[in-house]
């Protein structure tokens, strides 16, 4: 028997506390679509009173997003317990559907193709064929639409502080080749600190495979990675869930932040004071693995908060789940929807015009259906630097058109 | 028609059945579902239900009950399964009905200050919803982020600040039920305490066993003006309660009086880093509220009273943060038992305050001659002690250990003139020891009250009342799953 797993889930007292965290749970109202539930039947699997593969599809439900961790008075290490329960799933069952996926989204090459592909395709979906291997439905996730890629405008270096040291930024999978523009800003926001930027073009982390039951592979991907980073240098994640399982694997050997906390400990709030800023409308959702994995809620509001002319308001479930939860979106349309919809109705009703947000797989899912809402959705980086540059830069203005036409 | 004895249908009926009856979505049936029904957080009996149910509106739930009826098939409400009693439990199969898809607040009326919601409903929802308003429905059990509203109707829920506002029947104006025969009946009204018979009263704390509420009209009650909040430490539990003595006596009415032991000092300290006063056994938490001034004066006054006790250090909220530092111990202590101890059991019993030392010092004793860890959390104001062990669930001699000292612990309450049961209900857990309580002749008459509106005892069946017509053989099949 897997003593780790009967250990760490042995200390749920089934007391429910998780329940209303939990984004699953909220739309379907069934105990076994909650934390509570999975972890109860998980043991039961363990302990030979089901067969595991009646408990898979309840697992297979869960989104990753560890709200169930946040709120539990118990300290039950539910991330963990997930991971090993899909193990042991994934040891009794043959995957390929998974597999392939995984392996194509996580492959930059694939996913720039992918994205160059979205862009021309307006409306695209995701190949029928993917989601049709996981659940009856059909795909609702659009194909990955890369950012548009031109350049922001040259950098003034007279007027930034002195370079004092230097970060890594992680490109990884999706950041680099689906989101340079929000690549490009982090390394400006960098430099505004005094922080040299460099780039750490190291594929995937692995956190997706990790999430998904193959830790071992997702391991040793995230050690591939780490291994690139000079030692006694900083990695920076503008990904959350990247961030997060970096954290994880680096076992405090090597040092990972995320963006925002590294720009928050380095003074970007007193550079945003100084800036011009722009009048906006704002409010401020919480990526699962940014708030629930990483703890980190604080650096980037009060970042945003100190933008001249914005104003932040607080959304009410800000920190529930959007739906995305890795590469849930694929594997369970309906329920990614429901959430979707709840995230962007939560967002309206806060009367915001901009979605702030520190996450791709929540930036991706999220920015279609908010534009139909009239939302536009930024990564906390794209938000920060139009403080200093402009708004225009990063919303779907003219700007952007004409540049783009131009290249 | 199928009665007790028959053989236990088959899942497709059920779902074939109740899903064309309803929707196929409302019905869920096998093996997982069933496992993870079986329980709710009192984990020490367990019963598996044939059938989940999870209807979305009154009509929903009308129609099956009135299905159940017809069939003989014994039906179960649940909320949200934070029940301390197994009152949730699927004592002789059949189905759960769960609220958890009927969680909607159907009306708001702030001029006559009341809310209409559905009943699966989160507690705390209620607050949230009205507190820009600046009112909130008092009720607060532990649980209030997540229990429903249907499930602090039917335990008669309170929380610590029950002292001063009342549990939760001073807080229901109306309510709609779904009757143990399937039809439905709408209860009071608009306000509290009309004419005739409290009908109202009579379903609030009947731990499901007189139907199912769907929705209710709650009293919501203006947030306080201003809120005061200490924290004593002693280094005796004797002080602590001479000084809880002294504050009700000085007419003071808190807001809530809450004492926490040493077991729970020390959990909560593991877990969260807070660290008491060395020497510290028992810890008091006052809070006072309403008007600026005369709060902050009797704050002052318990202040004063605590370090006449002897206290050895009185602690102050400053802010909000300060504050909820402060609740954390009470807030979080049982669920931070789960951190040393695979799995707990959470005992509800009721004693005059002035034996709290005396039976401290029993729980003490018990808890050492069965080797169990143990903490409690004691609602000062009311008497109403919670002693919670800590036990490994995956161990069955560890199970029987805590039963038979759960059992002490109850008997030793009403040995001293208190009560089984203060707000967790008796569910399945206590049934059997409700005879310490009562005479036989007055089970009956309680038990015939139920029949009454309970004909055949399928709806929530073999709670409350012991050794009803077939709960005995059932009640051995539910520990045999656990033991
Ligand atoms: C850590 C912890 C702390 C707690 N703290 C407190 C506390 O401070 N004070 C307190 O009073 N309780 C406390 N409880 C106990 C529990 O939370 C309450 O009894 C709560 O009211 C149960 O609500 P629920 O929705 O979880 O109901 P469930 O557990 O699902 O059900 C409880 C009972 O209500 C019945 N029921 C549920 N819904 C309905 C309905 N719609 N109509 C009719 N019957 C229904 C069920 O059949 C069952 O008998 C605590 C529990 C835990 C785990
Ligand atoms: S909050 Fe924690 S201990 Fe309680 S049921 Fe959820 S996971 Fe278990
Ligand atoms: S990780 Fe998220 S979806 Fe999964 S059980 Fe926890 S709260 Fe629910």
């Amino acid at each position: 028997m897997n003593a780790e797993l009967s250990e760490l889930a042995s200390h749920c007292i089934r007391c429910g506390f998780c329940l209303e965290s939990c984004p699953t749970f909220l739309v379907t109202g069934e105990e076994t679509e909650s934390p509570r539930g999975r972890i109860y039947l998980a043991r039961g699997s363990l302990e030979g009173r089901l067969d595991w593969r009646q408990a898979a599809p309840h697992l297979d439900a869960c989104l990753g997003c560890r709200g169930c961790e946040t709120a539990c008075p118990s300290g039950v290490q539910y991330g963990q317990i997930v991971e090993l329960a899909r193990e042991e799933i994934a040891a009794r069952r043959a995957a390929p559907g998974l597999r392939l996926l995984l392996g194509m989204l996580t492959r930059p090459g694939v996913l720039r193709r992918l994205g160059a592909l979205g862009r021309r395709l307006p409306g695209a979906r995701m190949p029928r064929i993917l989601g049709l291997l996981f659940s009856n439905e059909p795909p609702v996730a659009g194909l990955p639409v890369a950012q548009w890629s031109g350049m922001l405008p040259p950098l003034d270096e007279t007027l930034l502080m002195p370079i004092t040291g230097q970060a890594f930024i992680l490109d990884g999978c999706a950041m680099g080749s689906l989101f340079p523009r929000v690549q490009e800003a982090s390394a400006r926001l960098l430099r505004r600190v005094g922080l040299a930027p460099k780039r750490l073009a190291s594929g995937c982390c692995g956190a997706l495979h990790a999430h998904s039951g193959y830790v071992a592979q997702g391991a040793a991907m995230a050690r591939r990675v780490l291994a690139r980073l000079p030692e006694n240098d900083v990695l920076v994640a503008t990904a959350a869930g990247c961030g997060s399982w970096l954290k994880e694997q680096a076992h405090g050997k090597r040092r990972v932040l995320d963006l925002s906390e590294l720009l928050h400990e380095n003074g970007l709030g007193e550079a945003l004071k100084k800036a011009p800023g722009y009048w906006a409308v704002a409010t401020y959702h919480d990526a699962c693995h940014l708030a629930h994995a990483q703890g980190i809620r604080s650096q980037p509001r009060e970042l945003i908060t100190a933008i001249p002319g914005l104003t932040l308001l607080p959304m009410p479930e800000s920190d529930l789940c959007c739906g995305s939860g890795g590469i849930s979106n694929l594997t369970h349309p309906s329920q990614a929807v429901a959430l979707q919809t709840r995230k962007l109705e939560n967002a309206q009703a806060t009367g915001a015009s901009l979605l702030i947000q520190g996450n791709p797989g929540c930036h991706l899912w999220l920015a279609p259906a908010a534009k139909a809402r009239g939302l536009t959705v930024l990564h906390t980086a794209e938000a920060l630097e139009a403080a200093f540059i402009g708004l225009e830069w990063f919303c779907d203005g003219a700007k952007q058109t004409a540049e783009a036409e131009r290249t | 028609m199928l009665n007790m004895e028959a053989p236990r249908p088959t899942e497709g009926f059920f779902a074939r059945e109740l899903g064309a009856l309803l929707a196929p979505d409302r019905i869920r049936v096998g093996a997982a579902a069933a496992r993870a029904y079986e329980c709710d957080a009192y984990t020490v009996d367990r019963a598996e239900p044939w059938a989940i149910a999870l209807p979305e509106s009154t009509e929903e739930v009308a129609v099956l009950v009135r299905w159940c009826v017809r069939h003989g098939v014994p039906f179960t409400p649940r909320g949200a399964g934070t029940g301390l009693s197994g009152g949730a439990m699927a004592a002789r199969g059949g189905i759960i009905v769960s609220t958890k898809r009927m969680t909607q607040i159907l009306e708001v009326d702030l001029p006559n200050r009341r809310i209409l919601a559905q009943a699966g409903i989160a507690n705390k929802r209620l607050s949230d919803a009205v507190a820009a308003a600046g009112l909130h429905f008092a009720p607060d059990p532990s649980s209030q982020t997540v229990s429903t509203l249907g499930g602090n109707i039917a335990e008669n829920s309170g929380g610590p600040h029950t002292l001063k506002y009342g549990v939760t029947a001073q807080h229901i104006l109306g309510l709609t039920l779904v009757d143990p025969t399937g039809e439905v009946v709408h209860l009071g009204g608009d306000a509290t305490g009309g004419p005739g018979l409290d009908f109202v009263g009579l379903v609030v704390g009947a731990e499901g066993t007189l139907g199912i509420v769907t929705e209710a009209w709650v009293k919501l009650t203006p947030l306080p003006e201003a809120v005061h909040t200490l924290l004593a430490s002693f280094a005796e539990i004797d002080q602590a309660t001479a000084s809880v003595a002294e504050i009700v006596g000085s007419g003071i009415l808190p807001a809530a009086l809450e004492m926490m032991d040493e077991g729970i000092m020390r959990a909560v300290s593991q877990a969260f880093r807070l660290s008491y006063p060395e020497g510290a056994r028992a810890l008091l938490l006052i809070e006072c509220d309403g008007a600026p001034e005369a709060s902050a004066k009797e704050a002052a006054e318990a202040e004063r009273i605590c370090r006449a006790h002897r206290a050895l250090a009185v602690e102050i909220a400053e802010d909000e943060a300060a504050r909820q530092r402060l609740w954390i111990a009470r807030k979080k202590g049982i669920g931070a038992m789960g951190r040393l101890a695979p799995s707990i059991v959470t005992h509800d019993g009721v004693i005059p305050r002035s034996k709290l030392p005396e039976m401290l010092r029993f729980v003490y004793e018990v808890a050492e001659q069965h080797r169990l860890l143990v903490a409690n959390i004691f609602h000062a104001g009311d008497g109403n002690l919670h002693p919670c062990f800590g036990f490994d669930d995956r161990d069955p001699e560890q199970i029987r250990q805590v039963v038979e000292a759960g059992e002490k612990i109850l008997r030793k309450c009403v040995e001293l003139g208190g009560s089984l049961s203060g707000e967790h209900g008796v569910g399945v857990e206590k049934s059997e020891l409700m005879s310490l309580m009562f005479s036989p002749d007055d089970l009956c008459l309680q038990a015939d009250a139920k029949r009454i509106f309970n004909e055949g005892d399928l709806c929530n069946p073999c709670k409350v009342f012991p050794s009803q017509k077939g709960c005995i053989e059932h009640r051995a099949r539910w520990r045999g799953v656990a033991w």
